[in-house]
């Protein structure tokens, strides 16, 4: 046996681990899931051939499926947006060379690595319209707030607030940004008269678009999957208020047992996250600036 | 590169693929022995859903079932999250409990995908006689799909109304309301609020939409036709009864007081004991809670009074089931434990069960035992839910196949009414709408309904 071959074949050997578990785990139930799509699935009897029929239901009778779908882009609308410009100004801030940067960086930074369910089960009594602390502080200023998880009205506005809370993710990385952008740019900008605003606009932020983007690829697909915080705080209710496009394939497979159904919906997620990647990649040379 | 490198690089693989099949395939040895008291035994294991009090309760079934022969032992499991999907899983893989106590709307489609095994091949000749004859009528319809018996009961249900009497008195109300009319006439006047206009003790808690259609001779299902049966004029009624007492009550109002009572029904937990209502629609199993987290709560139950012209002792019935999955490994174990635990053919013993859990009787055998009167006697509370039980009019969740479907669907709608997001015309016609659609996409899917 050749040496290369042999050095081959001791390194796939140490990956197999990973292999094996992403053979089994991820790579057949992804290739399997495009066969169930096209079948009648209940999980508890053999798969039968229904051709495009779970396709056909879903796009032109399914008014759940529609309701979630635009639900879940109004969400990713709002919510990644709002989650970069908070992460970015909060960035700014934290980039800032002031006394006990590093207490304020990590104080940011905590509630990212709380566990997604306890930081969920936190704000589900946060929120509580009654004895809830954010209506309390409200109630101190003679406001009466909402049934934040309650009304259909604001349910889905109270999930989009609470996705900063995990914003702190992504200040790492901006933080990271800032710190690469070289320090000669702001002294050329300077030399040639920028004010504070302009260097932010014509240096900071051109030179920080690499970072922004890769946050909003991630953004757009975290947002067009979201489903951990709606499933325990409002199950999809009130209603169908919350009831995202996860949530809903969830439903379909689990709870009532369509898994054909629930293939065909994850099918197109896929290929909606997938053309919403291409289209944003498409856009990058406009206004991402890379330094090389 | 060294020959020994490979070599070894290739026992780690093999390493890899041995314990991966290890932990897929355990041995059945290693299963069972795994914890056991009585390893001669055939095991039998049985997984339910019941955990902090009521887990208990189970337990000390089993072990009396354990300690009363010795052909068997009932290996008890608590899976009291996400039983369903495990369930399945466990199904599929080959896998699955001997026996398993649910109370989930899961019979029509396990049995429609023949997941399960209708008791009517595991009953001998008098088992079955017994249980035709003795059962309420709601025993024989909780568990049926298609004729056949998927779920046997083990603990049924339907729900009354928990009063408070001082409340009542302190209204000027001495006799609980005979009508649903005068019960929602005397509840405005128990509802207690603040001095911002905040509701700190409602009135009257009603039941469902589908629970209460039943009352004013409606349900979602046509029994006698083997149909469902939505649109019908008497659960438009129901729905429109229900929403002007939210709207007499406030919208806003009870949402804001519901999501500020405590969201555990456990132990002293649950909200009526602490006083958020002065009325409220519950199950019997209340009456065994309260007597253990608040023995001095003074209390009262009733039926739930049909309106003028409607249906006396009617209501939805359910409660929980045991099913034996088809590819159980010891049915004759599984069904030993379900007769022993519901009192088909030893009654008497049974009936202890029924008094550990507060669970309403299958039959007039196991109500008439002296330790279930005794029970009673000492907890007149439930006897209204021992009356109740018995009603030809009690009904059953509709067996179709896509119950979950149709329970969501009214939930779903029932909530949007009740907020005064849609009318109650709209809302009958909306989950006729949506489960006439389910049904279509079903048919054209080619499921067999």
């Amino acid at each position: 046996m050749k040496a290369q071959t042999r050095r081959d074949l001791l390194g796939l050997a140490f990956i197999s681990p990973w292999m094996v578990g992403f053979l089994a785990f991820t790579a057949w139930p992804f290739l399997r899931s495009i066969q169930l799509s096209f079948t009648r699935y209940d999980i508890l009897r053999p798969p039968k051939w229904v051709g495009l029929a779970n396709y056909q239901s879903l796009l032109a009778d399914d008014e759940t499926f529609r309701h979630a779908t635009w639900l879940t882009l109004k969400f990713a609308a709002v919510s990644v947006p709002l989650a970069i410009v908070a992460g970015v100004g909060l960035a700014l801030l934290l980039n800032a060379n002031v006394k006990g940067i590093a207490v304020y960086r990590t104080i940011f930074f905590l509630p990212s690595i709380v566990p997604t369910v306890a930081t969920t089960a936190i704000f589900v009594w946060i929120l509580n319209p009654q004895i809830g602390l954010v209506n309390s502080l409200l109630g101190s200023l003679g406001i009466q707030g909402p049934a934040w998880l309650t009304d259909p009205n604001w349910a889905l506005w109270s999930l989009m607030m609470m996705g900063l809370w995990g914003v702190g993710n992504s200040i790492v990385i901006y933080l990271a940004g800032l710190k690469d952008i070289p320090t000669y740019l702001y002294e050329a900008s300077i030399v040639d008269g920028a004010s504070s605003v302009q260097r932010l606009f014509k240096v900071t932020l051109p030179m920080l678009t690499p970072v922004i983007f890769f946050n909003l690829v991630m953004g757009v697909i975290g947002a067009l999957q979201y489903f951990t915080q709606a499933y325990i705080m409002t199950s999809g209710g009130p209603g169908d208020s919350t009831r995202f496009y996860a949530l809903y394939l969830f439903d379909r497979a689990w709870r009532y047992s369509d898994m054909g159904y629930a293939s065909a919906m994850a099918w197109l997620l896929f290929l909606a996250v997938a053309l919403l990647t291409f289209g944003l990649f498409k856009t990058q040379k406009r206004w991402v600036h890379y330094a090389s | 590169m060294h020959r020994k490198s490979v070599v070894k690089a290739c026992i780690l693989l093999l390493g890899v693929i041995s314990i991966a099949w290890l932990f897929g395939h355990p041995s059945t040895s290693a299963r069972e022995v795994s914890g056991r008291k009585y390893p001669q035994r055939i095991p039998v294991r049985f997984w339910h859903m019941w955990s902090a009090e009521w887990k208990t309760v189970v337990d000390r079934i089993v072990d009396r079932y354990n300690k009363s022969q010795d052909k068997f032992e009932v290996i008890a499991l608590s899976v009291p999250g996400g039983a369903d999907t495990k369930f399945i899983l466990g199904a599929m893989g080959g896998d699955p409990p001997d026996v398993m106590a649910q109370w989930n709307a899961v019979i029509p489609t396990w049995a429609e995908s023949n997941m399960l095994t209708p008791f009517e091949e595991l009953m001998s000749p008098s088992e079955r006689t017994l249980f035709e004859r003795d059962s309420y009528p709601i025993v024989r319809r909780v568990g049926q799909y298609k004729g056949k018996t998927y779920g046997f009961p083990i603990g049924l249900q339907v729900k009354g109304v928990f009063y408070l009497p001082k409340a009542f008195k302190e209204a000027g109300i001495n006799q609980f309301p005979k009508t649903w009319e005068e019960l929602i006439a005397v509840s405005e006047r128990l509802t207690q609020r603040d001095s911002k206009g905040n509701i700190t003790r409602l009135g009257f808690m009603p039941g469902s939409w589908p629970e209460t259609a039943p009352l004013f001779g409606g349900g979602m299902y046509d029994f006698k036709l083997g149909r469902l049966d939505i649109s019908n004029s008497k659960n438009l009624e129901t729905i429109q009864c229900l929403v002007a007492l939210r709207k007499r009550d406030g919208y806003d109002q009870i949402q804001r007081f519901q999501s500020g009572l405590n969201t555990s029904s456990f132990g002293g937990g649950w909200p009526f004991i602490g006083g958020a209502y002065a009325a409220a629609v519950d199950g019997p199993w209340r009456v065994e809670q309260i007597a253990k987290y608040a023995p001095d709560l003074d209390y009262a139950t009733a039926l739930v009074p049909p309106p003028k012209g409607g249906v006396a002792g009617a209501g939805l019935g359910g409660g929980n089931f045991m099913i034996i999955p088809r590819s159980a490994s010891h049915k004759e174990g599984a069904w030993d434990f379900v007769k022993y635990w519901s009192g088909l053919t030893d009654p008497l013993t049974a009936a202890e069960f029924y008094v550990w859990g507060g669970w309403l009787p299958p039959s007039d055998a196991v109500a008439h035992a002296p330790i279930y009167e005794e029970y009673i006697r000492k907890h007149p509370q439930f006897g209204t839910f021992v009356r109740a039980i018995g009603s030809p009019n009690v009904q059953a969740q509709p067996p179709v196949a896509y119950q979950v479907f149709v329970n969501d669907a009214a939930g779903k709608i029932e909530d949007g009414a009740l907020r005064g997001e849609i009318s109650p015309g709209q809302a009958v016609e909306q989950l006729q709408k949506s489960v006439d659609k389910e049904i279509a996409r079903r048919k054209r899917l080619g499921y067999d309904e």
